[in-house]
């Protein structure tokens, strides 16, 4: 079916929402890297002691009492994110999950993960927070060398590591996942080898490794250029992104998204729905949510997200915001998709569709980037002929399709544009 | 519609810089004779092209026919005929002001004279026309009427006793323009007796009625149903239709000696109805025709390609619509190792290549591609006859030639004093030679110099407007041919030679263009999965090398719930990109990068 005649229209396949975004903007400092909505508080500060914390936790709660029931099932997912969660008290975040429990409810399975920083937390902290629902926790190693943390204005230092992990495996979390970062200034070969090596020492659940992001306003966007000394050249980043994938899944993780791996069993399923473009909720400053196709960004400072919610309340949880069209849908469906290594379910598009990403994609596919499986994994030769199958995956490869993924998204947004359509059932 | 008297008959024109008014103006004397209601006015009525009216200029020149009553109690007709106002239709606006007897000169009283009215000026002086000089903008915190009109007294030499102040916008000196145009523009001579001569000053096409002609009667009478012959252009038509310009056509049964106005007759483009041409009736034909009929010839090339060569019929079809309504337009198939089909088009200057480009893409849809600007050079190959070519491809191997020449223009330059040196640098660095420099009262200068055309038609206008801070104007016209030592210079992307990218240049200039161009090449084109080299090269000499770095990834990192709108506003711009790239081999050439040669340091 054409989109003229539907644009405007919910995106397709709208399912009910079952995972919620928590964000908390709280952070001692900014990291050099990071562009994120976050409010500094200063290298002593604690959730436990600032107002600041206390009033942003009391608008949160409101926010999400004010938004809209669209969940008929609990959520199966909460994410909190920041920022630096783990600059809440433990009552903290036990009233902001028992807010979501009493007004969306939470399954009793669900997967609660929570963003926590090396050197901000303590015992009894985390026994708090997994008293309170923590199910998963996401500890931002970032390196394992101290002058590379220092390079990145990083508050915590490679000693504070160990530690970190100890306290929440004693906690009785077993569900860690280790945040790494590769291409900082000055950083060498080697030094990722052994932050990967000392990674899988640790042998935690979940990794993720990313490529740094030179955003324009942060301190390193505006002192670095990128690929350029002291920053490691391209070919090298793209080095460390192989050496990862091979050290990584060697050790028996599974490279299930461009920058994430996981023991089986343990991908993350909240970050899963982003990637396989389900709804979510989205909650508190800079948060964004994708409720009933309508993609909606909160306010990026804490004043105006408080102006914000006290509007929100006003106006019953109605947002302003235009319903993703079905052409948007698709791209935004492959662009996610296509980043997982299971990659997309093609039955999802239309003849008309398949037909067009047959001819976008077959030089890419002869490249060996892209290719087609089973649903049960298993590889299915690429047809000389449009349409791709609908009972097949689309799949990028590991690790050169990932690698240039950009490249072959590019592509299919050029020719894909906006004028087609997705299946809608019927 | 009353019969009017040739004595009561009043044609002029108005001669303005760009920005000085000239709209305002025309539009407030259509208000003020009421010649059009107030309800209907809407801004600058008098230019009807979209484009015009966002750049603020005159492109296709327009006429109106105004009743206005003197002091003297006699009701008079005011024909208005407006002139482009750029140097490339220059030929336009000369046949424009040969149909009337008088012009206003506009200047900003805070600006002063510009090179472009200068040129216009003069023009007027040459066949005879009452200038009545306005100054404008009077109103305007800056203006110094006193200044300016010493300014023009100085260097037109034209008499500023009876210059009227005026401010277009606020209306005032309104009327004094008006009643100035009765009592000092002479009326037509009455030769309403002689044989029918009418210049043509201008023609469009219209898509129901054929190409609708505007002219003058110089002599006699033209009647409704009269058998038409167009002198140069030998062809017959039938006046089905006759009629003035209020500015919109109101259909009459007759023009006499001295009237403005149009006919209709299905003609079926404009290049049969010239400007410049003279109308005669078929069963009595004059003597001679009006003089100085000329054919407007392009003075600049380019090569314009589809980005998609599906685009390549839709092209041509664009092409063939707007030469129906642009005569100067040229254009013939050209086929590019680098680019494929398109066509070779041929402009009377940067301006009117600018305007067709963005027409064809906005209003006919198209992606193109243009290849950098050429002019036509003449070759002497040896044991043959002198040629002419008007693409740099075509120019033969150096052992078979005996000369190339390339056309020269006079450039005339007026600034103010302080910016002199930087434009003296700049004609120095485009191989002016200078020929003189004249300084006027107020500080300001004019500078003329001899340069090849060549070096004009590239950014030579941009640079003299963002060295003097827009404060300069120019001017020019062409000269004739030089013989110099040119040389063809090649550029080769990942080893294949390009042929839309290679461009002429002095031998002298050829090693810095060359180092030039590789290196802004290597900055336009993309990366891409593999090295590609960039050279420059002379016949098989390399002269500059420079290479593109392989791709080695192009992925996001993270990608998460918020995301995702600026991840996806990331690969939409760089599909556009894409979009916008020419495959040459395996590498893809952004836009941009077949015009580098006009943009380099």
């Amino acid at each position: 079916m054409k989109s003229a005649s539907l644009a405007g229209l919910v995106a397709p396949r709208d399912p009910s929402v079952q995972a919620a975004y928590v964000h908390i903007p709280f952070c001692r400092r900014r990291c050099f890297y990071c562009d994120f909505p976050i409010s500094v508080l200063g290298d002593r500060a604690h959730g436990r002691t600032s107002g600041s914390v206390a009033e942003y936790v009391v608008q949160l709660c409101q926010e999400i009492t004010a938004t809209p029931v669209a969940n008929p099932q609990p959520l199966t997912s909460v994410f909190f994110g920041g920022g630096t969660p783990s600059l809440l008290a433990a009552e903290q975040v036990a009233t902001i999950l028992d807010t979501l429990h009493r007004h969306l409810a939470i399954a009793p399975s669900a997967e609660i993960s929570i963003e926590m920083d090396p050197g901000t937390f303590d015992r009894a902290q985390i026994q708090g927070y997994r008293a309170a629902g923590i199910t998963r926790v996401s500890l931002g190693v970032q390196a394992f060398q101290d002058e590379l943390l220092q390079l990145c204005g990083r508050s915590h230092r490679c000693a504070d590591i160990a530690p970190a992990v100890e306290l929440v495996r004693a906690a009785g979390i077993d569900n860690l996942s280790l945040d790494l970062i590769s291409g900082l200034p000055q950083q060498t070969s080697d030094q990722w080898q052994a932050s990967l090596q000392q990674a899988i020492a640790i042998a935690p659940a979940h990794l993720s490794c990313y490529d740094l992001v030179l955003e324009p306003v942060t301190p390193f966007g505006k002192q670095y250029q990128p690929g350029e000394q002291p920053l490691p050249d391209d070919e090298t980043t793209a080095d460390f992104y192989r050496q990862a994938q091979a050290t990584l899944t060697d050790a028996g993780w599974q490279h299930y998204e461009i920058s994430n791996y996981a023991r089986s069993g343990y991908q993350c399923q909240h970050n899963r729905t982003y990637w396989q473009n389900q709804p979510y909720y989205g909650f508190g400053m800079g948060a964004t949510s994708y409720v009933h196709g309508q993609r909606y960004a909160r306010p990026r400072t804490r004043r105006e997200y408080y102006t914000w919610v006290a509007e929100f309340q006003a106006a019953e949880g109605q947002l302003c915001a235009p319903a993703t069209p079905p052409a948007e849908w698709i791209l935004e469906t492959l662009m996610l998709g296509l980043r997982l290594s299971e990659g997309v379910a093609l039955g999802k598009f239309d003849n008309e569709t398949r037909d067009r990403l047959h001819a976008t994609l077959t030089p890419y596919a002869q490249q060996g980037w892209v290719r087609l499986s089973e649903p049960t994994g298993q590889a299915r030769v690429w047809p000389p002929l449009a349409p791709l199958p609908h009972d097949t995956h689309l799949q990028l490869s590991d690790p050169e399709g990932f690698l240039f993924s950009n490249t072959i998204l590019a592509a299919l947004f050029a020719d894909l544009g906006v004028e087609i359509g997705a299946e809608t059932g019927g | 519609m009353t019969e009017v008297p040739v004595s009561r008959v009043r044609n002029f024109s108005i001669i303005a810089h760009i920005d000085h008014g000239k709209s305002t103006l025309a539009d407030r004397l259509l208000q003020t004779t009421e010649t059009v209601a107030k309800r209907q006015m809407k801004e600058q009525f008098l230019d009807n092209m979209d484009l015009e009216r966002e750049r603020g200029i005159t492109i296709k020149l327009q006429a109106a026919r105004m009743n206005y009553t003197a002091k003297d109690g006699e009701t008079y007709v005011l024909n208005l005929i407006d002139t482009p106002g750029h140097v490339d239709f220059a030929y336009e606006v000369s046949r424009s002001l040969v149909a009337c007897e008088g012009a206003l000169l506009v200047v900003d009283a805070s600006q002063g004279v510009e090179a472009q009215t200068l040129a216009n000026v003069y023009l007027a002086l040459e066949h005879d026309l009452e200038i009545i000089p306005v100054l404008n903008k009077i109103d305007l915190p800056g203006a110094e009427p006193d200044r300016v009109v010493e300014e023009i007294e100085e260097v037109i030499g034209l008499d500023c006793s009876h210059a009227i102040l005026a401010s277009a916008k606020q209306g005032i000196g309104i009327d004094e323009i008006l009643e100035s145009i009765v009592q000092l523009v002479p009326p037509p001579a009455d030769t309403v007796d002689k044989p029918l001569r009418a210049l043509i000053f201008d023609s469009y096409y219209d898509p129901y009625r054929g190409v609708v002609v505007y002219f003058r009667v110089v002599d006699g009478c033209l009647r409704r149903g009269d058998r038409l012959r167009l002198m140069a252009s030998g062809k017959e038509y039938d006046a089905d239709e006759i009629g003035i310009l209020s500015p919109h056509q109101i259909p009459v049964d007759e023009l006499h000696a001295g009237e403005v106005g149009y006919f209709a007759a299905a003609i079926k483009a404009v290049e049969d109805a010239r400007v410049g041409d003279t109308i005669s009736l078929a069963k009595e034909p004059p003597d001679a025709p009006l003089p100085g009929y000329t054919e407007a010839k392009p003075m600049v090339f380019c090569g314009l390609f589809p980005t998609d060569s599906d685009q390549y019929s839709d092209l041509r079809e664009a092409l063939d619509k707007l030469k129906l309504n642009d005569a100067a337009l040229s254009f013939e198939p050209e086929t590019s190792s680098a680019m494929g089909f398109g066509f070779r088009c041929g402009f009377l200057g940067l301006l009117h290549l600018e305007i067709v480009q963005e027409r064809l893409e906005r209003e006919y849809n198209l992606d193109l591609i243009a290849t950098a600007p050429s002019v036509i050079y003449r070759i002497k190959s040896i044991g043959e006859d002198e040629f002419e070519i008007d693409n740099p491809s075509q120019l033969p191997p150096p052992q078979q030639r005996e000369y190339i020449q390339e056309p020269y223009v006079r450039v005339e330059m007026l600034a103010p004093e302080e910016y002199v040196g930087t434009l003296m640098e700049l004609c120095q660095n485009r191989r002016g030679e200078f020929k003189d420099m004249r300084y006027f009262a107020n500080k300001r200068t004019t500078l003329i110099y001899e340069l090849p055309l060549a070096e004009v038609v590239t950014d030579f206008f941009d640079q003299l407007k963002s060295r003097s801070r827009g404060y300069a104007s120019m001017e020019y016209h062409f000269l004739g041919y030089r013989q110099n030592d040119l040389v063809k210079l090649d550029v080769l992307v990942n080893g294949d030679s390009v042929d839309s990218l290679a461009t002429i240049v002095h031998r002298d200039k050829a090693y810095f263009v060359g180092r030039a161009l590789v290196e802004k090449l290597k900055e336009l084109i993309p990366r891409h999965q593999f090295k590609i080299p960039i050279q420059a090269s002379i016949g098989s000499r390399i002269i500059a090398s420079e290479h593109i770095p392989a791709l080695r990834k192009d992925v996001l990192a993270k990608c998460y719930g918020g995301d995702i709108s600026r991840k996806k506003k990331l690969l939409q711009k760089q599909a556009k990109g894409k979009k916008r790239m020419k495959a040459i081999g395996t590498v893809d050439v952004p836009q941009e990068a077949f015009m580098a040669v006009l943009k380099l340091e």
